[in-house]
């Protein structure tokens, strides 16, 4: 009989509770599930999150590993037919999970929001941009239609585009997608949202394009002094644009650090894996490929939920879930063989 | 150290045929249809009258109600209409299955070549396709239906029915076929099969058509429905064959008695519905059962 | 706006070859017999020799046919539709008919959207729940049978069984239903009036839901409750304008097949319509009413589609774009 137990995060978030910077967010063992006809999907199985304010704090993965479903869980939005089943989220001090759905959308827009990834899906097809900024600045600010279209006005120019009033004015199938992506994020902080989920908000865009984006995120939080959470799956966006690191796969946290050292010193073998599998010019070596599959997360392995695909895995791997422990000060790793395991790193 | 290989991946038929399995309604359906195809294909065998015998008159039955030996009543001319209507069946299942066989190959044909195609072709036949999409097909169907039966001395039959049917049916299918055509045209395996040296006529019908069959499939199973109600109320009308047993034709010989007789014009109504129902529950079962749009 | 009006041409300038299709098409069948008068006299057995020579003049039997062809459609365009074999000109008749179909058949269809759109939205919204279930068999029902049928049955239970309503005609010539002209006029259009809305409606709401669960999928639709919108501001603002395009289409398109399909119903409720009449008209073989009569439908049909894309542009500005 399998004997697993859930990693109890309460140590490690009373681990930061100790006199530290004030903590915007704090999810704790999210479990998000969604009930299909085919099963019982375990998008989030107990993963849990610390950004404190101002941070600009990464959350990595493959597709499938739970992370969009992470920030729909926050703001409360996961689509059916998903449910937050167990575990809390709590957002400047306040409980999320508990508040009605009418408070709850006092949040979305002022408090938190969310840009996402493909800008050609998550722009109406059919309203003008302006209508689409004023909807909200008019819903959340109670401003008047023209206040609120010069505001919008002013959105567009503030996140770089061109002849903002002719934009303003088009549909977005009229768009380029750099321009669509903009927009998206001019609507996410139209309201000076405290927290911004960046939903994998480059991939979908071409490779010129997305620096420029990156770019612009970068010079935004810096401005609003917003606290940003970079959802991705690309190490070199973690690496540019975030300080602190939580690395996901198959709805639970693997490990978490400070990006440097995570970088420098992954204790993960999934961690390590994804590092490997990104280019760099310098690289001599081939580049490696995480074998297998993201698992089904109807059915996930027991035991820890990476064996599968982990070139370091052992039987106890297979039988017993590893605890989220203390690695070092800030440096949380669940595996059985941290302490053992010599992995590599990347410098650059 | 990896997990056992999973198991092979299966076709998209056999997972379409899985998710068809599950779905109740489409199940529902295809029973309906396979029990009228049945009755159809038996029932003659089996009933007490053959088609259009009006040997209940002699009998002294003429126009009575439902009873026992009668179950569905009889015309105030002496057709039992239970053995009738099942008589009829074959007869409307031939008009509906006829008839979107032919369609299904025009549109097929007209719509593949429409959206594959650049150009003049492409947009004459688009042209076309729009036509036969917007126009009254009713009355023109009606139309022809008379004029031909006056012109043709045998009387209709039903295979005329089923081609001017046919004539003014096929837009459905070519429409949807030329989009799709287009679109997987653009598609990377089609730029990839012609970069491997494949023809115009062989990446048409050895790439993109089987492709296609999907949503034809679909359309198709929901046209028989179709074709049989129009049937239905082109034999009505009195414009169809008064020769030839068909449902259309009950419900015109018993709505002028409808007063005193309405039996015959209730129970072949019925049976037009269940049947039409199955069709419709089958197509929609199946569009359930091929459509990815509820991936995971 | 510049875009709307170009593509509103465009759809004009398609018409036009269809209409002329249809006119091929209407011309052909009255030639079948080489000329319409063949045709007539094979309906008639004593047609009135005065009506065969004003039609043997309006057809211009004398020339050949791709001229016949031409000024048939000149005279058409001119509102000049011949005379029927009864003698009177059709296009005086047309008239009175035409609108006693469209009153039947855009009051039916307005309510069908009226009931529709909502109950379609509804039954999205409440996927799977009992009412659902309730509101999709019924829909199926509904477009499974027979339109006149339905009727046919409405009949025998209200009008020959209850004696609540009037079973056929449009109006009463004596006895009004319900005291007075209007009420009378009432009482004759429930029964068709409800049955060809039930059946237009059908299709409505099975349509309405299924566009509005794919639409509601969507990722704007995610973005727009992530910006804090009202779950009522997401579904009808934001969903539904996106979700009711094709609706737009079918409307347009099921108006055209409706009108089409108004010989049956017409039929049955004896109501005098253009359906009507050309049910008689081509079981008689009265050629020229017939032709008169398909032609008017068709251009009903092309201007009512004509509305529907207009309409259909102006929700969703993508489809002007070529």
């Amino acid at each position: 009989m399998t004997d697993y137990q859930t990693p109890s995060t309460h140590d490690f978030v009373n681990e930061w509770a100790h006199g530290l910077p004030e903590k915007l967010l704090e999810i704790s063992n999210l479990r998000t599930y969604f009930f299909t006809e085919a099963g019982v999907v375990k998008a989030l199985d107990g993963m849990s999150l610390e950004v404190n304010k101002g941070q600009a704090v990464g959350l990595v993965g493959e597709s499938g590993s739970g992370k969009s479903v992470t920030a729909q869980s926050v703001l409360r939005i996961v689509p059916r037919p998903g449910r937050i089943v167990d575990g809390s989220i709590k957002f400047e001090g306040e409980d999320l999970l508990s508040k009605s759905d009418d408070d709850m959308r006092k949040l979305r827009g002022p408090k938190m929001a969310i840009v996402f990834q493909d800008p050609t899906t998550s722009l109406n097809p059919v309203f003008t941009v302006e209508r689409q900024l004023t909807d909200i600045l008019m819903l959340h600010r109670d401003l008047t239609k023209e206040a609120a279209s010069k505001r919008a006005l002013s959105l567009l120019e503030h996140v770089g585009i061109q002849e903002p009033e002719k934009r303003l004015k088009a549909y977005p199938h009229e768009l380029s997608g750099g321009m669509k992506q903009r927009i998206a994020i001019a609507r996410a902080l139209s309201c000076e949202p405290v927290l911004l989920f960046a939903d994998e908000p480059t991939t979908n865009l071409d490779v010129t394009i997305q620096a420029q984006v990156l770019e612009l995120l970068k010079q935004l939080q810096k401005e609003l002094n917003m606290t940003m959470v970079m959802i991705t799956h690309d190490m070199g966006i973690i690496a540019d644009m975030t300080e602190r690191v939580t690395v996901l796969y198959a709805g639970k946290v693997m490990e978490v650090a400070d990006t440097p050292t995570l970088f420098r010193s992954p204790k993960h073998p999934y961690t390590e894996a994804l590092l490997k599998a990104v280019p760099s010019v310098k690289q001599t070596r081939a580049l490696e490929v995480i074998p297998g599959n993201i698992p089904n997360l109807i059915e996930p392995p027991s035991g820890c939920v990476f064996n599968p695909r982990c070139k370091y895995a052992k039987d106890i791997c297979m039988k017993q879930e590893p605890p989220l422990e203390k690695a070092e000060e800030g440096h949380y790793v669940a595996c059985h063989f941290w302490r053992e395991l010599k992995l590599e790193g990347r410098a650059g | 150290m990896s997990q056992s290989n999973p198991k092979r991946g299966a076709s998209q038929w056999a997972v379409a045929w899985r998710r068809f399995r599950r779905n109740k309604s489409g199940l529902l359906g295809s029973a309906i249809v396979v029990f009228f195809i049945l009755v159809a294909l038996v029932g003659p065998f089996v009933v007490a009258y053959p088609a259009r015998s009006y040997r209940s008159l002699y009998e002294g039955d003429a126009g009575s109600p439902p009873s026992f030996k009668h179950p569905f009543g009889v015309e105030d001319s002496g057709i039992d209409v239970f053995s009738e209507t099942i008589n009829a069946a074959h007869n409307d299942l031939y008009v509906g299955l006829a008839a979107t066989l032919i369609t299904t190959l025009i549109g097929v044909a007209v719509g593949a070549l429409a959206g594959y195609f650049k150009g003049a072709v492409s947009d004459v036949l688009l042209g076309l396709i729009q036509m036969f999409f917007v126009i009254p097909v009713l009355l023109l169907i009606l139309l022809f239906a008379r004029v031909f039966s006056v012109l043709v001395f045998k009387g209709l039959g039903l295979t005329l029915i089923v081609l001017i049917l046919a004539f003014f049916g096929w837009s459905s299918i070519a429409f949807i076929v030329r989009g799709e055509t287009f679109r997987l045209k653009e598609m990377e395996f089609v730029q990839a099969a012609r970069s491997l040296g494949a023809g115009s006529y062989r990446l048409l019908f050895r790439h993109i058509v089987p492709n296609i069959l999907s949503p034809v499939i679909v359309i198709a199973t929901l046209n028989i429905a179709g074709f049989i109600l129009t049937e239905v109320v082109v034999s009505f009308l009195g414009f169809g064959d008064p020769n030839t047993s068909t449902w259309g034709l009950l419900l015109n010989e018993g709505f002028p008695y409808v007063r005193t007789s309405w039996w015959v014009s209730l129970f072949p109504g019925l049976a037009v519905v269940f049947c039409v129902l199955g069709f419709n529950l089958m197509g929609d079962g199946l569009s359930d059962a091929l459509n990815p749009r509820l991936r995971e | 706006m510049a875009s709307l009006i170009r593509y509103v041409i465009r759809r004009l300038l398609f018409m036009i070859p269809v209409f002329l299709g249809v006119a091929i098409l209407t011309f052909a069948v009255g030639n079948a017999a080489g000329n319409p008068i063949n045709l007539i006299r094979a309906g008639l057995r004593n047609p009135n020799p005065a009506v065969l020579k004003a039609l043997t003049e309006y057809y211009h039997l004398d020339k050949p046919i791709w001229q016949r062809f031409l000024l048939w459609l000149w005279d058409l365009l001119h509102g000049n539709l011949g005379v029927s074999i009864s003698g009177r000109p059709v296009i005086s008749q047309i008239g009175p008919w035409t609108f006693t179909t469209l009153e039947l058949q855009i009051l039916a269809l307005i309510l069908a959207i009226v009931i529709g759109v909502p109950v379609g939205v509804f039954s999205s919204k409440h996927q799977y729940s009992k009412t659902d279930y309730a509101i999709t068999t019924t829909a199926i029902f509904g477009y499974s049978m027979p339109t006149f049928w339905l009727g046919i049955m409405l009949i025998v239970i209200f009008s020959l069984d209850l004696g609540w309503l009037p079973s056929s005609g449009a109006v009463s010539v004596t006895n009004l239903w319900w005291g007075n002209n209007i009420l009378d006029w009432i009482a004759h259009l429930i029964l068709p009036t409800a049955v060809l809305t039930y059946v237009e409606l059908a299709t409505f709401v099975r349509l309405i839901r299924a566009n509005m669960l794919e639409v509601m999928r969507q990722d704007y639709i995610l973005a727009a409750r992530a910006s804090g919108l009202s779950e009522r501001t997401v579904t009808y603002r934001y969903a539904l304008r996106n979700a009711i395009s094709p609706v737009i289409t079918i409307i347009g398109l099921g108006f055209g097949a409706a009108l089409g399909g108004a010989p049956a119903l017409e039929t049955t409720f004896s109501w005098p319509g253009l359906g009507y009449a050309f049910t008689q008209a081509a079981l008689t073989l009265d050629i020229p009413l017939v032709e008169g009569i398909t032609i008017v439908i068709t251009i009903m049909v092309l201007i009512a589609n004509l509305i529907t894309d207009l309409v259909y542009a102006m929700i969703d500005p993508r489809v002007t774009v070529q």
